[in-house]
């Protein structure tokens, strides 16, 4: 513990960087002298007036806690599941703990549990390691929820947003990626899956193996080999495309977005999730516009003004509220 | 070319709802919503992150533990503050911290959800934080918003502008301390939810 505490202490203690023994220690000093308290509801207010929350708090790796402990509580074992830090390259914020893989030993038998669900919010990725020893990069804004079962006979799991796999193939037991509104199918492989509620569509494109990819209730579906992208659009059509750009579409792995004559709403969304901001742009006369454009940057406000730039457009930011207008009228 | 499966797998049908609708996983839809917001109540009593988190998870946790994932009864959020103020302050007599500052925390308030009225005032008050942020020194001003706006940790923020670690510290204070002087008229502004909680 410190022996003397400053007044610079207190933006510590109202960030909540403290020990639990500093913050008593902060505490008693902070009693002692009413003008202490005043300086401390100041800070705070500064603190409130200049961001949405006092620090970053990590939903995603507290929800994993959570349901880490619950499952603790209703079974008294840990499973063997694994999560890291989303990569913290083009600014997104880790935000898991590391957690331990228990005993490395996957129990079977889970009493009526739900589910584990894996949640990453906007502008923050999550790299998780399967007890099949499978890895998934979750993108922004993603879902995924994995069986409490997983890999005992089969591997499915159901995915809302996008996220990377790569697969260890084992015939006996296929690993299987459900949408809304299709059933990828690995045969050995590293895909991406996009599939957002929001988006009407769901897109695999594959990085290397096999994949199978089929509309939700057929039968038969397509089987993509390396460098192809599949596309199940809103009506459950299927279609493929040969020889596209990989590093384009897995570019969001690295930290970076790229949008290939992309609609502008597409764009905004992305944007939107990615760097957790609301983009407004109203009835601009850009609004049907396809944009060809790539952000690398962890800066939100430069990202911003790049968009702004292609667009000839002005942008305000207030907190996560973001408003594009047009620079001058175009006649 | 297809390998398809002996067991017959129920397409997934259903999509998931988003955290803030209403949904079955009243436990989750309660979590997503209300985790931070009571994180941060809860630091304001106990003043470490560590705790706090610790109190809030602990709290969802009884909460599902005792209720069940899909009683939602209890998941309100004039229910949460209570239960999230109780612990807090259980947390703090049982550390022993001074009772002064027990007496001082148990007079906040429950900051109030916000009303239209107050993101009004916020986006009044907004242009005003922009314009004291902006006329912070050049360095000042980096170090503080790699702080509070790219939510950076000191070391690394030091890292990154290479300079060191006191440095940043001291930089941060010399920002706060401007800002609050800057700002002064808003900090006691009625509306803010901050200054209702004494």
């Amino acid at each position: 513990m410190r022996e003397e505490i400053e007044e610079s202490d207190l933006l510590r203690f109202v960030e909540g960087d403290c020990s639990p023994d500093e913050a008593a220690a902060i505490q008693a000093w902070i009693a002692a002298d009413p003008r202490r308290g005043e300086l401390l509801h100041e800070l705070r207010a500064v603190w409130r007036l200049t961001g949405p929350t006092t620090r970053p708090w990590g939903v995603a790796g507290a929800r994993i806690r959570l349901l880490h402990s619950r499952g603790r509580h209703a079974a008294q074992r840990s499973a063997g599941f694994s999560a890291r830090p989303g990569l913290s390259r083009g600014g997104i914020a880790a935000a898991i703990a590391c957690l331990v893989a228990g005993t490395g030993v996957w129990l079977l038998r889970p009493r009526a549990a739900p589910v584990r669900e894996f949640a990453t919010p906007a502008g923050q990725r999550l790299q998780l390691t399967l007890p099949d020893s499978s890895r998934v990069l979750l993108s922004v804004g993603t879902r995924l929820r994995v069986p409490r079962d997983f890999g005992l006979r089969a591997r499915a799991v159901e995915l809302d947003g996008e996220a990377y796999f790569v697969v260890r193939h084992d015939p006996r037991r296929p690993f299987v990626v459900r949408t809304r509104q299709g059933v990828t199918e690995d045969l050995g492989t590293s895909f991406d899956v996009r599939a957002y509620a929001q988006e009407d569509y769901v897109q695999v494109v594959v990085a290397s193996g096999r994949v199978s990819l089929r509309a939700g209730g057929a039968d038969s579906g397509l089987s993509l080999r390396s460098r192809d992208r599949g596309l199940i659009d809103a009506r459950g059509v299927l279609t493929a495309t040969s020889g596209v750009a990989l590093g384009d579409y897995l570019a969001w792995t690295r930290g970076t977005l790229v949008f290939h004559d992309a609609p502008l709403r597409d764009v905004v969304a992305q944007l939107g999730r990615w760097y957790d901001v609301d983009i407004e742009v109203g009835a601009a006369p850009w609004a049907g516009e396809r944009l060809t454009i790539s952000f690398a940057t962890s800066s939100v406000d430069e990202a911003l003004a790049t968009l702004a730039q292609v667009l000839d457009a002005h942008w305000t930011r207030s907190g996560r509220m973001v408003r594009l207008t047009p620079l001058h009228r175009q006649g | 070319m297809l390998n398809s499966h002996r067991t017959s797998l129920p397409t997934l049908q259903h999509r998931v709802p988003p955290a803030t609708q209403a949904s079955p996983h009243g436990w989750e839809s309660a979590f997503q919503a209300y985790y931070i917001e009571l994180c941060e109540y809860v630091l304001r009593f106990v003043g470490s992150a560590e705790a706090a988190q610790d109190l809030v998870q602990d709290l969802f946790l009884r909460l599902w533990d005792s209720r069940g994932p899909r009683d939602e009864t209890r998941l309100t959020r004039p229910y949460l503050y209570v239960a999230a103020r109780n612990r807090a302050l259980k947390y703090l007599r049982h550390r022993r911290v001074v009772t002064a500052w027990i007496a001082r925390a148990a007079c906040d308030e429950t900051p109030p959800s916000d009303t239209p009225e107050d993101l009004c005032l916020r986006g009044e008050l907004d242009a005003a934080v922009q314009r004291a942020i902006a006329e912070l020194p050049p360095r000042c001003r980096a170090i503080f918003v790699l702080r509070r706006r790219e939510q950076l940790s000191y070391r690394e923020i030091a890292a990154r502008l290479g300079v060191s670690l006191g440095t940043v510290k001291s930089q941060m204070w010399r920002a706060t301390l401007r800002l609050r002087a800057k700002l002064a008229p808003y900090l006691a502004r009625p509306g803010i939810p901050e200054d209702r909680a004494g």
